[in-house]
């Protein structure tokens, strides 16, 4: 039984950040890269699975992205990942969410896993739409904002619950193989120690190319993209008006706001 | 056997006399079969330590020996803290290596030079001279165990109290009565040995009383005589007397046959597993922890074979005296942890799974675990790495190192709290555990009305290595604009790194998180390469401590010194003048990683000397100094709620000194702890927490800019 | 054709108000001559046609659906049924947990334009241009969609202005093609198990961040929060580390607090799921050390500073 979790390795703006002379993205200098919040939890997640199962599950992630991604891989494979699959070609560099997905469902349709788990969205662009792409792609049952499962390997069927708005849950029962988007507190992510990550490795990160996923150019990058970035902004803040002073000062001023609002409201 | 001579410059003991030939060699085989036992129970315990991981000493042999003699001789780690257990156990030592030593003689004699080369010394003047010395051996012998009788039984130490903080009622070992048992019957058969010899020889005297020259000298041995004349009034008859000493000469010889073949058994084996421990110490086994070797797959100790032979030896070591128990903070506050009841559980686990023929499964040698001798996490997670454990353990007996490779599984297994995963991951991505952008680090240094001079750009004479919170917490922030100012009124050619720097990573790894302090200190080395200096600086004490000890097995030897020393060093050179001497009284808490790690107590008290001030110190000053908390991770994850905490248990100290003014601290670390303490134990207004470098500042400022300024 | 479609929501049987805003942004986008049309899909979407009934929409969509509930599957096939038969230029819908069902599934097999999260929506030139956040919400990203003939945006909440006067628009009945579902609703659950607090009826809620650091500081922030009349919320890192239960959880995923007037945030960054439950607050005062933390700019007063001090102080006060 296999398990494949597709990871996005994100990035993070640093102080003082610049946008690129092209206006159409941030300068790379400022970039700060590690792997994406919502994936520490669908890899525990699918770890989890392959730890409880009494059949042997394998689980492998994988990524989009040039070299620097497998430092975020190695993770994975510290965090208990069994092999690591990354697909690259230069073609690939401006693609939106959806040319990724492309990507992404032809290295499911290689490697053609049970269960497909992705992030509900990556903490840098937000699109949380990846992974549901995928499904679409591949023609799959999908559920997303899955915050809990219950799933035993081999089974036809997962029940999971939707984290929805408002402190709701919808639970629902998916056929498998399906692709399920997790949400964070699904689980509590285990830490992989630096020396577990460094020893990872020692495990290959198998490198694929578009050929290799069944694409050509045509199918990734902007040609395959449903948007294109025209412009990127840093944009005018609202700015809250600033209460100044020592503590002592800012607490009596917000003592005031609040007792003007109790007031009004009796 | 000889001939027995009644002349005064021949007398002598004979030994076995008037006993039968079945008799004598029924006593040499059970003389015999107790030295197999002793042997084999020996052999028991080597094998248990060679189960252990393999060590390579460094250092030589001899000096390791000399070092261990004249510790063990001159009794100076059993006196600290406790001179009259330090004395008690001299008489103990002293009078039981005589009487050993006077048993040894005697058989040399009898059993090897006299059989096999017809030699005898033992006689005359000699005898009587030595008989003399034995018996005031035996008085101080009996001296020292009635005084340790009375300690334990009626001081009620509470370092003596076995009861233990890492366990709850209910647990198969939370109590030990065992050891209760085993102390009080060590101290009272050796009380019997030491009695019954006195009693065994006045019964002697009185048998022999018609022989002249035993009865004319027998105040040679004036307990054994005094005693004598006491039986003989009342009324005991020489034949009397025969038949006591022959019965008591068997059951005094049989009791200590015993003693001998229980040695490895019982905690009687401390007479040389302490001397052993001593001798295989490493005097940096707190400060520099060691590496994990690339090739070794788990990081850790995870088993009790995973320890190495030396730690299983210092288990064995351990005499339960206590001093650690006493003078650990993490316990003083009520938390789960004693570093002797560390020990001592892995003590009984190492003896329960390693001291049979066969080593069992690894399942069974799993160490973590709330089980009978295993350590719990939450007790190895207690732990503030401040050493003083392992700086009073009068036996050599490295706890630190011990729990630290426990952690290091721990942190493997991500067993932690997620606040200080959360950090270990921040310090990952950041460098920092304050999760500020490297290019911050520096942004300390813009306040100042003038540059401060980037290391890495240029060469300079002193780099200082400012740590993780001297750049980045605000209040710490304050003490290094005025450190840079004083650095540059003393005319010091310094500079930084600036975002080159990274945490030095002396708390990482005392959490355990190798791979991660490999990282940092890699990445410290290699900043620190590209710099130009000749020696380092740092306010930070752990930064020192890891720089100082630690980066050397990672290729950094630098000379490096603590503030304190640069600035005393300034002063005595005119480069700083005191020109407002601070009438302040004072009291100084030493900074463990500066104090107890390294030895540096006096440059914080000369200057303190030098600034004027009034210097009253804390009971635990100096080598006894109490943790402020901080330490091994414990800055980065929460105390429990209503707990003590060891700061406000180090405030509460101070507050108790009458008219203080300022408690003096020279550590970021005990800066915010300190501070902190003093609001919530409700000393604010009545002493305030000082940086030393704040003081200095204050001492050098010109009187005419202050006048300005007020 | 062309016009605008709007993809309504509704959850057990109520309209969620999102669909109302959704119609806010189509109206701003009509071109004259052009209609906005809104499909409500329910197992009894005729229900649901009084309270779509508003100023700016030309035309209601009824589907009926055979689970009362959102499917992804039947979804996917309606809309893009729906898509097919009418051709719109545009397609708004919510940018909501059942989009992320079904939104980008069905965008990727018909080959549509494609933005999420979009807050802004204007043409430029003639060519459509849709705003949404990029790196954490740090800068602003304009995109366009060269190209494509239906453009589907999945609109952010809380942004635009829903229409407040009614109107008669005519209503059609829509027959989507027979689909096989591969997944079936079982149950809803509330998560208002904890201490009975209703979030969504506190006027004054004060709420707490990661910023307190440890569990150890929350009942201070308790008996500061009873002290000064307030309801203790939290965001979602201290829900998820179980220091408060989910009933007090305030953002996207927790209960909205949607009868909430003051809100005052300590040591809470302003993650965008957690902005996305407050920022209909009338007044938001945010205490937080970071001084470029994100809820700086959707706050109406700020302090910047220690959050125990301040707390302690405002203590004193009460």
């Amino acid at each position: 039984m296999k398990i494949l979790v597709a990871v996005k390795q994100v990035a993070a703006l640093d102080e003082d950040f610049e946008i690129r002379a092209d206006g159409r993205d941030v300068e790379a200098d400022f970039l700060i890269r590690d792997l994406n919040e919502w994936d520490d939890f669908s890899l525990e997640e699918a770890v989890k699975i392959k730890e409880a199962a009494t059949e042997p599950v394998e689980v492998v992630a994988v990524s989009v992205g040039p070299e620097e991604v497998d430092e975020s891989l190695r993770k994975c494979l510290a965090k208990g990942a069994d092999r690591a699959v990354r697909i690259w070609d230069a073609a690939i560099e401006g693609s939106d969410s959806i040319a990724i997905a492309r990507v992404l469902a032809g290295a499911a349709r290689r490697e053609a896993p049970d269960l497909l788990f992705a992030g509900v969205q990556s903490s840098d662009q937000s699109y949380a739409s990846t992974g549901i792409a995928v499904a679409g792609l591949l023609g799959w049952p999908h559920a997303a904002v899955v915050s809990a499962l219950s799933y035993s390997p081999g089974a036809k069927t997962a029940v999971l619950r939707r984290e929805l708005e408002g402190g709701l849950l919808h639970e629902i029962e998916i056929q498998c193989p399906a692709v399920l988007t997790i949400q964070l507190g699904i689980n509590t992510p285990r830490y992989a120690s630096l020396r577990s990550i460094k020893q990872a490795a020692a495990k290959p990160i198998e490198v694929l190319s578009l050929a290799d996923v069944g694409l050509n150019a045509g199918d990734v990058g902007e040609a395959g993209s449903l948007s294109r970035v025209r412009r990127m902004y840093i944009p005018e803040r609202g700015r809250a008006q600033l209460i100044e002073g020592d503590a002592a000062a800012q607490a009596a001023r917000l003592a005031e706001i609040i007792r003007e609002f109790k007031g009004a409201s009796v | 056997m000889s001939i027995p001579v009644s002349r005064t410059d021949a007398v002598t003991r004979i030994l076995f006399e008037a006993f039968g030939k079945g008799e004598v060699r029924l006593f040499y085989a059970i003389g015999y079969a107790a030295i197999a036992v002793f042997i084999y129970g020996a052999y028991a315990q080597v094998r248990k330590y060679r189960r252990g991981a393999a060590l390579k000493l460094d250092g030589g042999l001899w000096k390791r020996l000399g070092d261990m003699l004249s510790a063990v001789l001159s009794h100076r780690t059993i006196d600290r803290r406790d001179r009259a257990a330090g004395g008690a156990h001299r008489l103990i030592f002293y009078g039981f290596m005589l009487l050993f030593a006077g048993t040894a003689t005697i058989t040399l004699e009898y059993d090897i030079l006299e059989p096999l080369f017809g030699i005898r010394f033992w006689y005359g003047e000699f005898y009587l001279v030595f008989s003399l010395v034995l018996d005031v051996a035996g008085v101080a012998l009996i001296a020292g165990l009635l005084y340790m009788m009375y300690r334990r039984g009626w001081m009620r130490l509470p370092k003596l109290d076995y009861a233990r903080p890492d366990r709850v009622p209910g647990d198969p070992d939370f109590n030990r009565p065992q050891y209760r048992r085993e102390d009080w019957a060590f101290l009272w058969i050796l009380l019997i040995i030491g009695v019954t010899g006195y009693v065994l020889e006045a019964a002697r005297l009185v048998w022999l009383q018609d022989r002249a020259d035993i009865w004319d000298t027998r105040w040679w041995s004036p307990v054994g005589a005094a005693m004598a004349d006491g039986l003989r009034a009342l009324g005991l008859s020489a034949h009397a007397g025969g038949v006591l000493r022959h019965g008591l000469w068997w059951f005094h010889g049989l009791i200590a046959l015993a003693l001998i073949a229980l040695i490895p058994f019982t905690k009687v084996k401390h007479i040389f597993t302490a001397a052993a421990s001593l001798m295989v110490r490493d005097p940096l086994a707190a400060q520099r922890l060691p590496r994990v070797p690339e090739s070794q797959v788990e990081a850790g100790a995870a088993k009790i074979t995973d320890f190495n032979w030396k730690q299983l030896l210092n288990l064995d070591a351990c005499t339960k005296c206590g001093r650690c128990h006493e003078a650990c903070p993490a316990r003083a506050v009520g938390a789960p942890l004693s570093p002797r009841d560390v020990i001592l559980s892995l003590r009984e686990f190492a003896k329960a799974t390693l001291e049979s023929g066969v080593v069992p499964e690894a399942a069974e040698l799993d160490i973590h675990g709330k089980g009978p001798g295993q350590v719990a996490m939450e007790t190895l997670w207690s732990c503030r790495t401040c050493m003083a454990c392992v700086e009073i353990c009068p036996v050599a007996v490295e706890h630190v190192p011990i729990i630290v490779q426990m952690r290091r599984k721990l942190v493997e297994d991500g067993a932690m709290d997620p606040l200080l995963t959360k950090t270990l991951q921040t310090i990952h991505k950041t460098g920092n555990s304050f999760g500020e952008s490297k290019r911050k680090r520096g942004s300390w240094s813009k306040a100042l009305p003038f540059p401060v001079k980037d290391a890495r750009k240029e060469p300079v004479d002193v780099l200082w290595f400012v740590g993780d919170y001297a750049s980045f917490d605000p209040r710490n922030q304050k003490v290094s604009q005025l450190f840079a100012t004083l650095l540059r009124e003393a005319g010091v050619d310094f500079g930084i790194l600036y975002d080159g720097e990274s945490n030095a990573g002396n708390d990482v790894r005392r959490v355990g998180e190798e791979g991660l302090y490999e990282v940092l200190a890699t990445a410290n080395v290699n900043a620190l390469a590209s710099a130009s200096f000749k020696s380092i600086v740092t306010t930070d004490p752990h930064s020192f401590n890891t720089i100082r000890n630690e980066y050397p097995d990672f290729g950094g030897k630098y000379e490096i010194q603590h503030y304190t020393t640069l600035l005393k060093q300034s002063f005595a050179e005119g480069r700083l003048r005191v020109t407002n001497p601070l009438k302040y009284r004072v009291t100084f808490h030493d900074p463990c990683h500066l104090g107890r790690f390294n030895k540096g107590y006096e440059a914080p008290r000369e200057l303190l000397a030098l600034l004027g001030c009034e210097l009253v110190e804390m009971g635990r000053c100096r080598a006894n100094s109490f943790c402020c908390g901080a330490g091994g991770g414990r800055i980065w994850v929460p105390d429990p709620v209503g707990a003590e905490k060891p700061a406000q248990n180090r405030i509460k100290e101070a507050a108790a000194i009458p008219g203080l003014e300022v408690y003096v601290v020279s550590c970021p670390k005990d800066l915010t702890m300190f501070e902190d303490a003093v609001k919530t134990t409700g000393n604010e207004g009545k002493f305030v927490v000082k940086e030393l470098i704040e003081l200095v500042r204050e001492a050098t400022v010109a009187r005419n800019v202050e006048a300005v300024s007020a | 054709m062309s016009g605008i479609l709007v993809i309504a929501e509704q959850r057990r049987g109520e309209l969620r108000p999102i669909s109302l805003e959704l119609v806010g942004a189509a109206i701003g986008l009509k071109r004259p001559g052009e209609e906005v049309a809104v499909a409500i899909l329910s197992d009894s979407p005729d229900r649901l046609v009084a309270p779509l009934s508003v100023a700016g929409v030309d035309e209601i969509v009824t589907v009926k659906t055979a689970a009362p509930e959102f499917d992804p599957d039947v979804f996917e096939s309606a809309v893009g049924a729906l898509i097919a038969a009418r051709a719109p230029d545009i397609v708004l819908a919510a940018h909501s947990v059942d989009s992320f069902g079904y939104a980008a599934a069905l965008a990727a097999r018909l080959g549509l334009g494609f933005a999420t999260d979009v807050f802004n929506v204007q043409r430029i030139d003639g060519e459509l241009v849709a705003t949404r956040g990029g790196y954490g919400q740090k800068v602003n990203v304009e995109v366009d969609f060269p190209g494509r003939a239906t453009v589907l945006l999945c609109v952010r909440g809380n942004v635009f202005k829903a229409p407040e006067q009614s109107a008669s628009p005519r209503v059609t009945p829509f027959e989507a093609p027979p689909v096989e579902s591969r997944s079936k609703g079982r149950e809803f659950i509330e998560l208002s198990a904890g201490d009975d607090v209703d979030m969504t009826a506190a006027e004054f809620i004060l709420t707490i961040g990661r910023g307190i650091g440890e569990e150890s500081k929350v009942p201070q922030f308790r008996e500061l929060a009873d002290a000064v009349g307030a309801t203790l919320g939290c965001s979602r890192p201290i829900a998820d580390a179980g220091w408060l239960p989910k009933s007090r959880q305030v953002g996207q995923s927790g209960k909205t607090a949607s009868a909430c007037k003051l809100y005052i945030a300590m040591g809470v960054s302003g993650a965008i799921q957690h902005l996305a439950g407050m920022k209909h607050v009338g007044t938001i005062v945010a205490v937080n050390t970071d001084a470029e933390a994100s809820i700086f700019g959707v706050a109406k007063y700020g302090i910047v500073g220690d959050i125990f001090e301040v707390a302690d102080e405002l203590r004193k006060l009460f």
